[in-house]
């Protein structure tokens, strides 16, 4: 059996639209133009995430099962229509780009590590936000996202209502083990698989837990 | 199994395999200190550029993938993997086998989502082998860098015994294209650090390594691991090169090493303009000229995702023949302040850091020990 570990849930929050999340506050979290026209609708929703944990700077650990889809969809739709590929979109279409965003508008240096584990996205994600957090004794933020706004989309979905979707945490790992409330199968209706732990922890948040057991 | 000084369980290095355009890991270390390099000058994905391109023969990815992760099983003290954990690090997973259906349908219907995902690889494996669990990282081109940096701590903190690092990333139109659009691919073979260097070759490439607490008698020792964010740009690194530098730093502390404890640097060494002035830049401040550094790109291409396992396999092998690769492709170093060797240097090689850097200004840095 792998190490078990406690956390302490020090936040969170979590967000979904059926086709795109409407309030996302981004001129006040990212008041340049210049570079909010530049951002993915994941990096917009691991902003605001980011943001409404309270979370300015440190370790990150970001999760997402299908990340980009919508840069990789313009980048395959400009060769096969033979057309010039935006650099921006290219550039945009890496697994790591929400969390590159935060790093860059908020000075942060720190490691961000991204999990894309298929639907255990979020379950892996907080498995390597507790490593993180254990190694360093420092507070982790833990955050998922997924878009799947993209045309056409219903060929390949017919279970996810919200099409966008997140949840984030900060966790830290503390040495007491009492009262920790360990981590069960659980299904956020209508939010893709690849969230489900992390809306987990954060419905148990909101519902006055603090304590997390879970295991390495 | 072995603890160090602060009572943390050591992670060795007991086992690995690896194909890339070059062949397997013997025939890769026999191009990289021969100079002859993989990359061949190719027009598939760019029907009126050619461009330098890291080509492996296969029929199927997945089956060539299934058979690099057997060998290392079978030359490891395992019966099978179900008592280790799988780390994945890819940045494409199934991009290849998509683009096959959407370019042919123009639609998504034959698309399986799964097969898709960067997990597909994980999932593949974990079908054939039924590890104990799996997990797959995306940080782009330091997707296994990151890899080895996890499974290392794990180890570190007693979570597992046996750990499987793969780095696996096939060829596709989406990286040679998007990386055209950046301006960054070289029509010929890349030379890294080289000052006539004119970008890099996307390459393809499966690298396995097998990590475990306990030492065996052909291990080497991953003895540290450092990353760091440049929080700069979004593809170019931060000419100040302080992301660099730092991941280097975590790394030496990690090690409990200084600069000079270094023997090689296995640079990350793309062969772009950006990359390569930034990295030899940072080298220079942080380890001064003395510490050999070379970049075996040049025999590989960038393997991106799967880049690091193969540069840690390449540094494995490096401290096991104990001798150092120079620098293929290179007329005349750029950096004249940092020691880019130009022939091959038979020595001890104790020590040996190689270095991952990716979009997002995400850096790794890792570190291997002579045991």
């Amino acid at each position: 059996m792998a190490k078990r570990v406690v956390l302490e849930i020090k936040s969170g929050y979590k967000v979904y639209g059926v086709k795109k999340i409407e309030d996302l506050q981004e001129k006040r979290i990212v008041p340049k133009m210049i570079i909010r026209r530049r951002l993915t609708r994941n990096a917009k929703i691991m902003l605001y995430l980011a943001d409404m944990c309270g979370f300015e700077g440190g370790k990150i650990v970001y999760a997402s099962a299908f990340g980009e889809l919508q840069s990789t969809v313009g980048i395959t739709d400009a060769i096969l229509n033979k057309t010039q590929i935006s650099p921006t979109l290219f550039q945009n279409s890496v697994y790591n780009s929400a969390p590159s965003y935060f790093s860059l508008l908020n000075g942060d240096k720190d490691e961000i590590i991204t999990i894309s584990s298929g639907m255990n996205s979020s379950k892996d994600a907080l498995k390597t936000a507790a490593l993180q957090s254990l190694v360093s004794g420092e507070d982790v933020l833990c955050v998922a996202t997924e878009c799947l706004d993209i045309e056409n989309i219903e060929d390949v979905n017919s279970c996810t209502k919200y099409l966008e979707a997140g949840a984030g945490v900060v966790l830290r790992v503390i040495a007491e083990k009492e009262d920790a409330k360990e981590l069960g199968d659980y299904k956020e209706d209508g939010v893709i698989e690849s969230l489900n732990d992390l809306m987990q922890v954060v419905n148990l948040y909101n519902d006055g837990t603090k304590k997390i057991a879970l295991y390495l | 199994m072995q603890k160090t000084g602060n009572e943390m369980i050591k992670a060795f290095v007991n086992n690995y395999a690896s194909e890339s355009c070059a062949g397997d890991t013997k025939n890769l270390m026999h191009s990289i200190y021969n100079h002859k390099t993989g990359i061949t000058l190719d027009k598939t994905y760019m029907q009126d550029t050619q461009v330098g391109l890291g080509m492996m023969k296969y029929d199927d990815f997945f089956e060539l993938l299934h058979k690099v992760v057997d060998d290392v099983l079978q030359k490891s003290n395992l019966d099978n993997f179900h008592d280790t954990l799988l780390i994945v690090g890819s940045s494409v997973g199934g991009m290849k086998e998509s683009e096959g259906h959407y370019f042919r349908d123009k639609n998504y219907k034959n698309i399986d989502p799964d097969r898709h995902a960067i997990s597909v690889v994980a999932q593949s494996l974990d079908d054939m082998f039924h590890f104990v669990s799996n997990r797959s990282i995306s940080t782009a081109c330091t997707s296994s860098a990151n890899a080895l940096l996890l499974a290392k701590r794990l180890i570190n903190v007693g979570a597992y015994d046996n750990i499987l690092v793969v780095g696996a990333d096939a060829l596709c139109y989406t990286t040679v294209c998007g990386f055209y659009a950046l301006s960054v691919l070289s029509c010929d073979v890349c030379k890294p650090f080289d000052e006539a260097r004119e970008g890099m070759n996307v390459s393809e490439a499966i690298g396995a390594i097998l990590l475990q607490n306990k030492q065996s008698e052909d291990s080497v020792e991953l003895v540290g691991v450092g990353a760091s964010s440049d929080a700069y740009h979004m593809t170019n690194p931060d000419p100040s090169a302080s992301g660099a530098i730092k991941s280097m730093q975590n790394a030496l502390e990690d090690a409990k090493l200084k600069p000079q404890d270094i023997d090689y640097i296995n640079a990350h060494g793309t062969g772009t303009l950006a990359n390569d002035t930034v990295e030899a830049f940072g080298v220079e401040k942080l380890f001064g000229s003395d510490v050999c550094m070379s970049s075996t790109k040049a025999i590989t291409g960038h393997t991106l995702g799967a880049a690091a396992a193969i540069e840690a396999i390449i540094s494995c092998e490096v401290i096991k023949h104990s001798l150092i690769p120079s620098q293929a492709n290179l007329q005349k170093a750029q950096n004249q302040n940092v020691n880019v060797l130009k022939q091959n240097k038979k020595q001890d090689v104790k020590y040996v850091l190689s270095n991952s850097f990716a979009f997002g200004g995400n850096n790794t840095s890792v570190i291997f020990k002579k045991v």
